[in-house]
């Protein structure tokens, strides 16, 4: 069994919340002036992040099925004199490097992740595959405007970030492992909050062959 | 920082690029050609010719299914057969572009047939249906590392012993979404490519191209090992002035080679800060180690290029002989940039790196395993 302690985990649903209040309630944890280009994902992703407090030797993976859609959005509508800041900030993993840039904090390993309905999966076991002492597990999505409409971009808006640590350490909010089992099954990165969210505990298969064991305390 | 995983071997390879597979990619290169060609950056839709290396019968603009789907299941029948995506043989797909020259066109034209393929996860679910794969089937997207990443989650699921072998997949396929969006930072423009060169201006070309790994604990006759990655985090576009980056991420390459002689195969995009930053943390690193650029013939294969230039870096070693920097003309940037052909016999293997936005850095030493 892969599995590691939930050392500190932050959620964020903002539910119906538009993308202005959003910004609002968020501002406080980014410099001044910080926000004006960031995207409802990197403020939510970031502020989230952040309280993790991420280090350089920290193995940090970020998964999201869709990322900046109301940027790439932005940056389709754009043409044909397309923006180059919509561009570069469309570009995945934009959401993390809003923050990280933005605080001039390097890290050594950034696996970004997209994918379906077994994202949680593959985010799970790029976390529990990381050499490092302290791996970081952050995702989120934004809710899209037209793509959402061709299925392109999520439906929801949410993030969250937990970091997780071999040795069990003072105020460890639970356990999360991941074991081969037969059986068929699937938790897409939005059911995957859910579980963060609620701290609610999941024992069952999130994919074919894999079972999640995920205990809080 | 934590260790690089222990070494894994490739037991096959392969890609596909404007001039064939990775056998006539590299006998291409060794002959000096180069694939760019000066196309407008919005396609059918005009604007700057810029240089581009598009498949053979394929132009800038997307159709629906993708034109580029039929060269990818060229590729993937190459790859060997086995249960991928099942329990223990996990696909790893990475590259930075999918199929978002779809949703150019789609928000161009409004026809939904182009959305089918827009997305990273709708994208790689209808590949994973075309190839008949299993359900594990990861996807990795970091800009121009990418294809590195998928080699490194490969590497490790073979090491902790959850996958007997891994596949790793990596394409890009140029569109007006990604030529337009690097014109639109003026580092694609109406200059060719002249990588590690000195010259007034940088500037770099793009490419269409897909490869693949299969890794392995014990078959194969190349290895990779020191594989390393680095994120500098200074800047969405630049990479820090001093260069730190490209040298920290060297450490574990610089580590495998053990103080064997190596050759170095470097990003060599063409644009002219990062061309000498990478050159001087290459000379630094391995002092005696030729280096080479491939994408003056290339282009910039965007996300995929980690695996596309590791197929010709495979066949380089093969057939004894690595072409030499592509592109352009100029003085280079430093004595140890080859730009002729050379034997591989002298060297111990050859590191291979690559660069990204955000100051992303990865690179792996390849020798014999």
């Amino acid at each position: 069994m892969l599995e590691r302690h939930i050392q500190f985990l932050v959620t964020d649903d903002p539910g119906e919340e538009t993308a202005a209040a959003t910004r609002e309630r968020l501002k406080g944890h980014f410099p001044p002036g910080a926000t004006r280009r960031m995207t409802t994902l990197g403020l939510l992703l970031g502020s989230t992040l952040s309280r993790a407090e991420p280090g350089e030797d920290d193995g940090l993976v970020y998964a999201t099925g869709y990322a900046e859609s109301c940027a790439l959005e932005g940056f389709l509508d754009s043409f044909p004199t397309p923006s180059p800041t919509l561009f570069q900030t469309s570009i995945h993993p934009s959401a993390v490097q809003q923050l990280m840039i933005g605080r001039q904090r390097p890290v050594r390993e950034l696996m970004p992740l997209s994918g379906g309905p077994l994202l949680a999966f593959h985010a799970l076991r790029a976390s529990l595959l990381s050499p490092s002492p302290r791996s970081i597990l952050c995702g989120g999505e934004e809710k899209g405007t037209w793509l959402l409409a061709h299925g392109l971009a999520s439906d929801r808006t949410f993030a969250f970030a937990a970091a997780l640590t071999r040795e069990r350490r003072p105020g460890a909010a639970g356990r999360i492992g991941i074991l081969r089992d037969e059986g068929k099954g699937s938790l897409g990165l939005p059911a995957f909050f859910d579980l963060l969210h609620a701290r609610r505990p999941f024992d069952g298969m999130i994919a074919p062959g894999w079972r999640l064991r995920l205990e809080w305390l | 920082m934590a260790d690089p995983p222990p070494p894994v071997r490739v037991a096959a390879w392969g890609c596909i690029t404007p001039f064939g597979d990775a056998r006539s990619t590299h006998a291409a290169l060794l002959g000096g050609e180069s694939a760019l060609e000066a196309v407008p950056v919005l396609g059918r839709e005009g604007g700057d010719p810029v240089p581009l290396a598009l498949l053979g019968g394929r132009t800038l603009d997307e159709t629906a299914p993708p034109a580029w789907l039929s060269s990818v299941k060229r590729l993937a029948a190459t790859v060997p057969a086995g249960d991928w995506g099942a329990p223990g043989r996990p696909v790893f797909v990475t590259g930075s572009n999918f199929g978002v020259g779809g949703l150019y066109a789609l928000r161009r034209t409004g026809n939904a047939a182009f959305a089918e393929w827009g997305a990273p996860p709708t994208c790689t679910e209808r590949l994973r249906l075309e190839f008949g794969w299993g359900p594990d089937v990861s996807i990795l997207s970091h800009a121009c590392v990418s294809a590195h990443l998928g080699l490194l989650q490969a590497t490790r699921a073979v090491h902790a012993g959850i996958a007997d072998e891994a596949l790793v997949l990596s394409f890009d396929f140029l569109s007006p979404f990604v030529s337009g969006g690097f014109h639109a930072l003026k580092i694609l423009n109406s200059e060719f490519p002249a990588p590690y060169r000195e010259r007034a201006a940088g500037s770099i070309g793009l490419g269409d191209g897909a490869g693949f790994a299969v890794l392995s604990r014990g078959r194969g006759d190349w290895s990779l090992s020191g594989q390393a990655l680095y994120n500098e985090m200074h800047h969405f576009t630049s990479n820090r002035a001093d260069g730190s980056g490209f040298a920290a991420c060297l450490e574990g390459a610089s580590a495998a080679a053990g103080g064997r002689r190596v050759w170095f195969k470097g990003h060599g995009t063409g644009t002219l800060e990062a061309g000498r930053m990478e050159v001087a943390a290459a000379s630094a690193a391995f002092p005696a180690a030729p280096i080479v650029g491939w994408k003056g013939g290339l282009g910039h294969t965007l996300g995929s290029c980690g695996l596309v230039e590791l197929a010709v870096a495979i066949e380089s070693l093969r057939h004894g002989r690595a072409p030499g920097t592509i592109g352009g003309a100029g003085p280079p940037m430093a004595p140890a940039v080859a730009l002729e052909s050379f034997e591989t016999a002298p060297y111990g293997g050859v590191v291979c790196a690559s660069n990204a936005f955000g100051g992303a850095h990865a690179a792996f030493l390849l020798s014999d395993a």
